[in-house]
C-alpha cells in the first residue's frame, strides 16, 4: 500500500526512474534504498524527500505556518489513520469535516504533500462510506473530490463517485 | 443560472449553497469564473456562510495573480446552479422575453407580425386578382356517366341510343356508350357526356331532357 503511494507520487512529481523499495518488518514500513547515503525509512521521510529531489518544496508548504502544518497532517496520517479501527474512523472524519469548512487545501491556500497523503489515507474510507454519510461530511467530500481530480494524482486508486444526492435534503439549511 | 442578487442575502445563500460540495466556481482551479463573481461581492460573506466565507479567503489569497488565472469572465449569470432566476441587469430582459416569444408562438401571432402579414396578404390578393384577370378562365366541365335502364327487355337498346344522343345542348358533348348488362337479359346503356358546368347544369339536364323520352 505505501509502496504503491510512494511510486504514485513519483509519477506525480514527474521521476522518469522508479526508486527502488524494500518494506521493513511486519508494518510494511517503506525503505528507499539511496544510492549515496543511508537508506530512508518510514513513509513521511521518503516523501519529503521525494518533494526536495524533484525540487518541489511548495509541495511541503510555503510558509513555515503551512509547513508545519503539512508536517502535522503528514504525521497524522501515519499515525492515526493507518492504524485505527472503525469507531475512530468516525472520529477522524469529524475532525477532518471541521478542520476543512474553513479551507479549500489541508495546509494553507495550496495544494501540498499533506493533500496527497490524506487522500491516499482516506480513500478506503470514502469507498465504504455509505451516501448519507458523505452527505453529512460535506466538507470532507468536497475537499476529496477536489484532491482526486487534481492532474495527477490519482494514480493507483480508483475515482470516487461523490456526486450530490438530492434525494436526501441537506441539514445546513 | 447565476446567483441572483450576489449583494443580497439571498443571493449569497444561493452562492453558499453551491460552494458547499464545491472548491471553485467552475471546474477545479482557479479561474475567472471565481474572479469574477469574487468581484461581484462587495464585502466577505457572513460568518454563518461558512462555504462562501472559505472560497472568499482562499480566492483572495490568489488576489496577486487573479489576472493570470485560465479561462474567460463571462456575465455573472452565466454562472452558479441551474435553475436560478439571473437577475444580472444584462441578461434579464433576454431571459424575460424568450419566454414571452415562446408563448406567443404557441398560440397566435406577435402584434408586430400582423402588420406585416396584412400587408403581404393584400399584396398578394392583388397580384393574385390580377393574374385572374389576365387569364382566360379555366372552362370548368363535368364528365356525367348516364345510366339508362329499360323497363323491360324489349326495348330496342341501339333506337334508345340514338335518341339519347339526339339530345343536343349548348356545352354538352356525348361520349362514349356501351351496353352493361344487368340480368334477366336486360341490357342498360351507360353513356357518357362531358358538360361545360357554366352551361349546363347536370341536374337539369336530367330532368329536362329525360323527361321528355
Amino acid at each position: 500500500m505505501a509502496l504503491r503511494e510512494l511510486s504514485s507520487l513519483e509519477k506525480y512529481l514527474g521521476q522518469k526512474k522508479a526508486n527502488k523499495y524494500s518494506t521493513q518488518g511486519d508494518k510494511k514500513v517503506p525503505v528507499l534504498q539511496n544510492n549515496n547515503g543511508p537508506p530512508l525509512v518510514g513513509l513521511v521521510t521518503i516523501a519529503c524527500h521525494l518533494a526536495k529531489e524533484a525540487k518541489r518544496p511548495e509541495l511541503l508548504g510555503d510558509t513555515a505556518e503551512s509547513r508545519a502544518v503539512v508536517q502535522q497532517w503528514l504525521e497524522y496520517r501515519v499515525t492515526k489513520l493507518d492504524s485505527c479501527t472503525k469507531e475512530d474512523i468516525k472520529t477522524v472524519l469529524k475532525d477532518l469535516n471541521l478542520y476543512l469548512q474553513d479551507k479549500v487545501y489541508l495546509a494553507g491556500n495550496q495544494f501540498t504533500l499533506a493533500d496527497v497523503f490524506m487522500y491516499y489515507g482516506i480513500h478506503p474510507v470514502i469507498v465504504d462510506l455509505a451516501i448519507q454519510d458523505r452527505e453529512q461530511y460535506v466538507n470532507v467530500t468536497r475537499w476529496f473530490d477536489h484532491i482526486q481530480r487534481y492532474p495527477g494524482v490519482r494514480h493507483h486508486l480508483p475515482p470516487v463517485a461523490v456526486l450530490r444526492n438530492r434525494i436526501y435534503t441537506s441539514r445546513h439549511h | 443560472m447565476g446567483f441572483g442578487d450576489l449583494k443580497s442575502a439571498s443571493g449569497l445563500k444561493v452562492l453558499n449553497d453551491f460552494l458547499s460540495d464545491r472548491s471553485y466556481i467552475e471546474g477545479y482551479v482557479p479561474s475567472q469564473a471565481d474572479v469574477a463573481v469574487f468581484e461581484a461581492i462587495s464585502a466577505p460573506p457572513p460568518a454563518d456562510l461558512y462555504h462562501a466565507v472559505r472560497w472568499y479567503n482562499h480566492i483572495r489569497s490568489y488576489q496577486s495573480e487573479k489576472s493570470s488565472l485560465p479561462g474567460v469572465k463571462k456575465p455573472l449569470g452565466q454562472y452558479g446552479p441551474l435553475g436560478v432566476a439571473d437577475t444580472t441587469s444584462g441578461s434579464a430582459p433576454t431571459t424575460a422575453k424568450d419566454e414571452d416569444d415562446d408563448d406567443i408562438d404557441l398560440f397566435g401571432s406577435d402584434e408586430e407580425e400582423d402588420a406585416e402579414a396584412t400587408r403581404l396578404k393584400e399584396e398578394r390578393l392583388a397580384a393574385y386578382a390580377a393574374k385572374k384577370s389576365k387569364k382566360p378562365a379555366v372552362i370548368a366541365k363535368s364528365s356525367i356517366l348516364l345510366d339508362v335502364k329499360p323497363w323491360d327487355d324489349e326495348t330496342d337498346m341501339a333506337k334508345l341510343e340514338e335518341c339519347v344522343r339526339s339530345i343536343q345542348m349548348d356545352g354538352l358533348v356525348w361520349g362514349q356508350s356501351k351496353l352493361v348488362p344487368v340480368g334477366y337479359g336486360i341490357k342498360k346503356l351507360q353513356i357518357n357526356c362531358v358538360v361545360e358546368d357554366d352551361k349546363v347544369s347536370g341536374l337539369l339536364l336530367f330532368v329536362d331532357q329525360v323527361s321528355v323520352r
